[in-house]
């Protein structure tokens, strides 16, 4: 809390580690709350950022309690608003529209009802169906805002269930004006999204970026592009539809299209505007340079943009026609589709702002069938956009399966600061937090930023309620490693699964395991069936696996979590970066154990995965094994933080790969895990690691209540007060 | 909300080490503040204690009692320790009947159905030695064969389970949550000794039924939580009070009864706790105790009567009881006072270790922790009290 409120004055930004289960939350809401409370002049708004629709749901729990603590104590209404916004998948309550199962289609059949020329139409036609909850929305929504209040995304619904209102467009309406905004990440990061939902957030905005261990990904991902043939063909016919569409509109209404041409002529002078007033947040799609020029005349008339449109996909089509892998740089692209069809860069760049403005102008409604068209125009614009940070890599099959022909075009991002750059230049602080954020010092190189403070917090505990050990080596003393060399070893493999049984026979109720990949799972799984291992498993405990399939994988973990509650027990075989690994928590005795074989280094031969080392090398000095180890320890440490959920939660934390106990990766786990790995903990054997654990689940066994607690990892209010406390706080914030 | 983010400021020099720079000591003490707060709350206001209870001991007899980390194995230590409660429990709760079950391959199976017989309870626990340990043990199974043993148990008596679970899993037929729910409107409150570590469906079934949940330390604790049982607990909500019939055998014939046929009671008869085995011993004229209503012979008290279903017992037997429903004051912790240098019960110097002291309210008087549960749990008489002549004379008026 102390170094937050530092990075708040200091208007900084800052990165800080905390464990979960520790009040994470909760101390971030409390002081930029009470911060907000105190200045209202330097700080306007909380943005918090989170990952997943559970996490959202919780965090405006927090909120409420929050609040409701306020109103206790001061006794009077709070004037705060804070909401939450998701997709309009979680926030649609129209009859039909809601129904639908995937986003796409939602958003798609929202936009047929919602778009202004539809609307439009419906003024004069009544048969042309319109949402009921956007009319009212418009017609009274915008003049009465929302009161003060928490609202989650069932609130918002039942708000708009009530008034009559679109829930989705009410609450975009009033992010605005509201003082805690909760969503997902992509609204801030992946522009395409930012450009509509976050544009007009104040300049004097906190944001925070919870669980953000993978934000670099995520950065990444929003900026990179992927075409396959598939997508293209969608392409060559959505380009059909609009030269029909043209050729029908050139006929009827010819006037519309001409003043398309006016408004494109001259140019985007509005967006120019509202950046030099510091109105938008500024979208790296949209550098600022072409702001300033008009749409090139080339592509301004829609018959000449279709036939442009068709060259570039044509273009594409002939390029995925390789034998063999090609990789290049934008600028080698961008000559060769100069030489080849003669498509300058200029018109590549302004693909996108034509696109949109042409399926305007067009009224086209359903929006879903162009989004593999909007994809490449995407790349377009970002291709003659960035010459550097980026990568083409044009695969003609996968390397699975190197005999079936499956071209893919990857326009990677190499570079994680591209995206995230806006916000940090334009929001005053930026909290970067998570539980495992170890090793600090690689954040700030990677996404390019000088943080105010960077701090790792630990557990401040009346117990030791975690066990990390490195296992090294089986019974049998031989070495136990994923290493690629050893990995087909059965001795090895046999020592995993001897480790498996006898944890399963020490640990109580649920055990989760994690293996490196999903290959590496199967190949392991069979040769445990093979000796025996999977029988001896199963007389202790249930087996469930996780594949790829996300449907079985929910199936498996709903039957897990049975298996546990009722005292059978039970083992999940996950993989680490898979979907268990990233948002379930296995809390109390669902996560008695994790269960870590081997490290989780990524897959080194992929060539977006090689690009991107050899960029970090030259760009930021940062070595390609630092930067793997980095990658496969935040990985290893967020498998493990898994089990642990709180204070009054235990769990067991086995490290099984000798490769662990060495200084470099063990000092790049969390602060909170070292503290506990004592060196006696380092480099045992199977049957010691068994001895220690059946000996702390003992004594972890033992009641634990509330009173144990106090004064050490609680205090009461007397005691926070207590002279003793006031002493020590005094010198913690003057060492700081 | 409570202040509970306020915790980063709490410095690690809360957490003790020690030498080896373990936390251990730590667990230690707390596990001695959990054992001080147990004796406390038992004796804490006038509370209406089951007297006559009804209890089933289920002993986990599954593989993993075979196990070798209490000496000789789980299973021979567990049934050493019971063979001790067995004792114990009838020592204390004379009125009271007891049954034991095992429960192993996914089965349940009774050993010794409900009895006032501490002799049978005993036997049966020496013949199950040799019986071996086998499968996975089934809590549901055992569970429900106790309830229904229970069920139809007179509400003016408590019915409680007793399980020893040594395994980490349990292998059920159907839905445990419907047996916890039937188990908790019988009002049968089970009890669980883990054996191993914590299972999160023992803690439940524990809580839900308004019963305990622990896990042994080492073989010592694993006794103090065996014998923990042998206090009658607290009754939950009201119970009915209703008279039992009980029967006080004389234990010596005298001519001017005329109650029974004097001539048969006189006469040498084998003890009938005894009839069935052929090392019954046969009683002379001067021993035994027989049935005030039936007149039948039995060589030990408390039992009840084979022949009408009287309880027997003696009148030092309710008397031992009776100090449940009369327990002594708790004493009151406070810190070392530098002027009382010795505890009062046991005369120990107190050093750095001891933290608390502690004093008895009427007679004022100080002693350490460990004499403070001494006294509560095995003297139920403060030390101070009876030497001093006039508390004592009080007290006996």
């Amino acid at each position: 809390m102390l170094e937050l409120k530092h990075a708040l004055d200091a208007k900084g930004h800052c990165l800080l580690e905390m464990p979960s289960g520790t009040g994470k939350t909760t101390t971030l809401l409390s002081l930029i709350v009470a911060y907000m409370k105190a200045h209202p002049l330097d700080l306007t708004k909380l943005v918090y950022c989170s990952r997943t629709v559970p996490e959202i749901e919780k965090v405006m729990e927090e909120l409420r309690k929050l609040m409701n603590y306020y109103e206790k104590e001061l006794g009077m209404e709070q004037n705060i608003l804070g909401l939450a916004l998701s997709s309009r998948k979680n926030l649609c309550i129209h009859p039909s529209v809601s129904k639908e199962r995937e986003g796409k289609v939602v958003d798609g059949r929202c936009y047929g009802l919602t778009a202004s020329f539809v609307r439009a139409r419906h003024g004069g036609d009544d048969s042309v169906p319109v949402c009921n909850f956007y009319e009212g929305f418009d017609a009274h929504g915008k003049e009465f805002p929302l009161p003060p209040g928490v609202y989650n995304l069932d609130d918002l619904k039942e708000y708009g269930q009530a008034k009559g209102w679109c829930p989705y467009f009410l609450a975009r309406y009033t992010i605005t004006h509201a003082n805690i905004v909760v969503y997902s990440y992509h609204y801030l990061l992946d522009p395409k999204i930012a450009e509509v939902v976050s544009k007009e957030i104040s300049k004097s905005s906190v944001v925070v970026f919870d669980e953000a261990h993978n934000i670099d990904n995520v950065c990444i991902d929003s900026m990179s592009v992927k075409i396959t043939k598939r997508l293209l063909d969608k392409c060559s016919n959505s380009i059909q539809i609009l030269e029909t569409t043209i050729s029908n509109m050139k006929e009827n209404d010819n006037r519309r299209l001409e003043r398309e041409y006016q408004r494109l002529v001259e140019g985007l002078r509005d967006a120019t505007i509202a950046r030099e007033t510091d109105m938008a947040l500024v979208n790296p799609v949209l550098p600022s340079e072409i702001l300033e020029e008009a749409v090139p005349g080339t592509i301004r008339t829609a018959e000449h943009f279709v036939a442009f449109l068709k060259r570039v996909v044509e273009y594409i089509k002939t390029r995925l026609r390789v034998q063999h892998v090609v990789q290049e740089s934008p600028a080698g692209f961008l000559r060769d589709i100069h030489t080849k069809v003669c498509v300058d860069r200029k018109p590549l760049r302004f693909t996108a702002e034509r696109l949109a403005s042409l399926i305007r102008t067009l009224e086209i409604s359903d929006l879903t069938d162009f989004s593999p068209l909007v994809t490449v125009s995407h790349f377009a614009t970002l291709v003659s956009t960035y010459t550097k940070g980026f990568t083409i890599i044009i695969e003609p099959f996968e390397d699975r399966a190197p005999t079936v022909s499956n071209p893919i075009l990857y326009f990677s991002c190499l570079d994680s600061s591209i995206a995230i750059k806006p916000v940090f230049n334009r929001f005053q602080t930026v909290v970067i937090t998570s539980g495992t954020l170890s090793p600090l010092d690689m954040y700030p190189k990677i996404l390019d930023f000088h943080p105010v403070i960077m701090t790792s917090f630990t557990m401040t505990l009346a117990r030791p309620c975690i066990l990390p050990m490195i296992v090294s080596k089986g019974n049998d003393q031989v070495a136990m490693s994923s290493r690629y060399e050893t990995r087909e070893d059965t001795a090895v493999i046999r020592n995993y699964g001897n480790l498996l049984v006898e944890v399963a026979a020490a640990v109580p109720d649920g055990i989760v395991c994690f293996f490196t990949s999903y290959l590496y799972l199967e190949t392991i799984v069979s040769s445990w069936y093979d000796q025996g291992i999977i029988d001896q498993l199963q007389r202790h405990k249930l087996l469930f696996i996780e594949t790829q399939d996300a449907a079985e994988t929910s199936l498996a973990l709903i039957n897990y979590i049975k298996a546990c509650d009722n005292g059978r027990g039970a083992v999940l075989l996950s993989v680490a970066r898979g979907k268990v690994s990233e948002g379930i928590d296995f809390d109390h005795h669902l996560g008695r154990a994790v269960l870590m074989f081997g490290i989780p280094y990524v897959y080194t031969q992929s060539r977006i995965l090689r690009a991107r080392l050899e960029y970090l090398r030259d760009q930021f000095q940062i070595r390609e094994n630092d930067f793997l180890t980095f990658d496969a320890m935040r990985h290893a440490a967020q498998c493990l933080g898994r089990c642990m959920r709180g204070k009054t939660d235990y769990g067991i934390m086995v490290l099984a790969d000798k490769r662990f106990s060495r200084a470099d990766k063990r000092s790049k786990l969390p602060k909170w895990i070292q503290e506990h790995l004592k060196d006696t903990n380092c480099n045992l054997s199977t049957e010691e690691c068994v001895q220690i654990s059946k000996r702390w689940l003992r004594q972890m066994a033992q009641p634990f209540s509330r009173e144990d607690q106090l004064g050490i990892s609680l205090l009461t209010l007397e005691q926070l007060q207590s002279e003793d406390m006031q002493k020590k706080i005094q010198q913690r914030a003057q060492a700081a | 909300m409570k202040m509970e983010f306020t915790l980063c400021f709490v410095s690690r020099e809360a957490i003790k080490e020690d030498d080896d720079g373990l936390l251990e000591s730590n667990v230690a003490e707390i596990v001695a503040r959990a054992k001080r707060k147990r004796a406390a709350l038992k004796a804490t206001g006038a509370i209406q204690l089951g007297m006559m209870r009804h209890l089933y001991v289920i002993v986990d007899a599954s593989e993993c009692m075979f196990l070798q980390d209490l000496k000789p194995t789980r299973f021979l230590c567990v049934l050493k320790l019971l063979e001790m409660f067995v004792h114990e429990f009838f020592d204390l709760n004379p009125i009271s009947q007891l049954g034991i079950l095992t429960t192993k391959m996914k089965r349940s199976e009774q050993v010794t159905a409900l009895a006032g017989n501490q002799k049978k309870h005993i036997e049966a626990l020496q013949q199950m030695k040799d019986t071996p340990c086998d499968g996975e043990p089934s809590l549901q199974n055992s569970l429900e064969r106790a309830m229904n043993g229970l069920k139809n148990m007179p509400a003016h008596s408590s019915r409680e389970v007793l399980v020893l679970f040594g395994s980490l899993t349990t292998c059920d037929p159907g839905d445990i949550q419907k047996t916890i729910k039937s188990l908790k409107e019988n009002n049968i409150r089970v009890s669980i000794i883990g054996l191993a570590a914590e299972v999160r469906i023992c803690r439940e079934i524990a809580k839900r039924t308004g019963g305990t949940y622990n896990v042994l330390l080492d073989d010592h604790h694993l006794k103090e939580l065996i014998l923990n049982q042998v206090q009658p607990p607290a009754v939950a909500g009201s119970m009915e009070a209703s008279l039992v019939k009980m029967g006080f055998p004389g234990g010596k014939p005298s001519s001017n009864d005329g109650a029974s046929d004097s001539a048969a009671d006189h006469a040498p008869a084998y003890c009938l706790c005894h009839i069935e085995n052929e090392t019954s011993c046969l009683m002379g004229n001067n021993s035994g105790y027989n049935c005030p209503q039936c007149g039948s012979r039995y060589c030990e008290l408390p039992v009840e009567c084979k022949q009408c279903g009287l309880t027997l017992v003696s009148a030092p037997h309710l008397a031992r009881s009776y100090h449940h429903l009369f327990p002594i004051k708790p004493f009151i912790e406070r810190a070392k006072v530098p002027e009382t240098t010795y505890c009062f019960a046991c005369a120990k110097p107190f050093d750095e270790s001891d933290l608390n002291v502690y004093e008895c309210e009427t007679c004022n008087q100080i002693v350490c922790l460990d004499c403070d549960l001494f006294i509560r749990e095995i003297l139920h008489t403060c030390p101070g009290c009876a030497s001093d002549p006039i508390t004592a004379q009080m007290k006996t008026n």
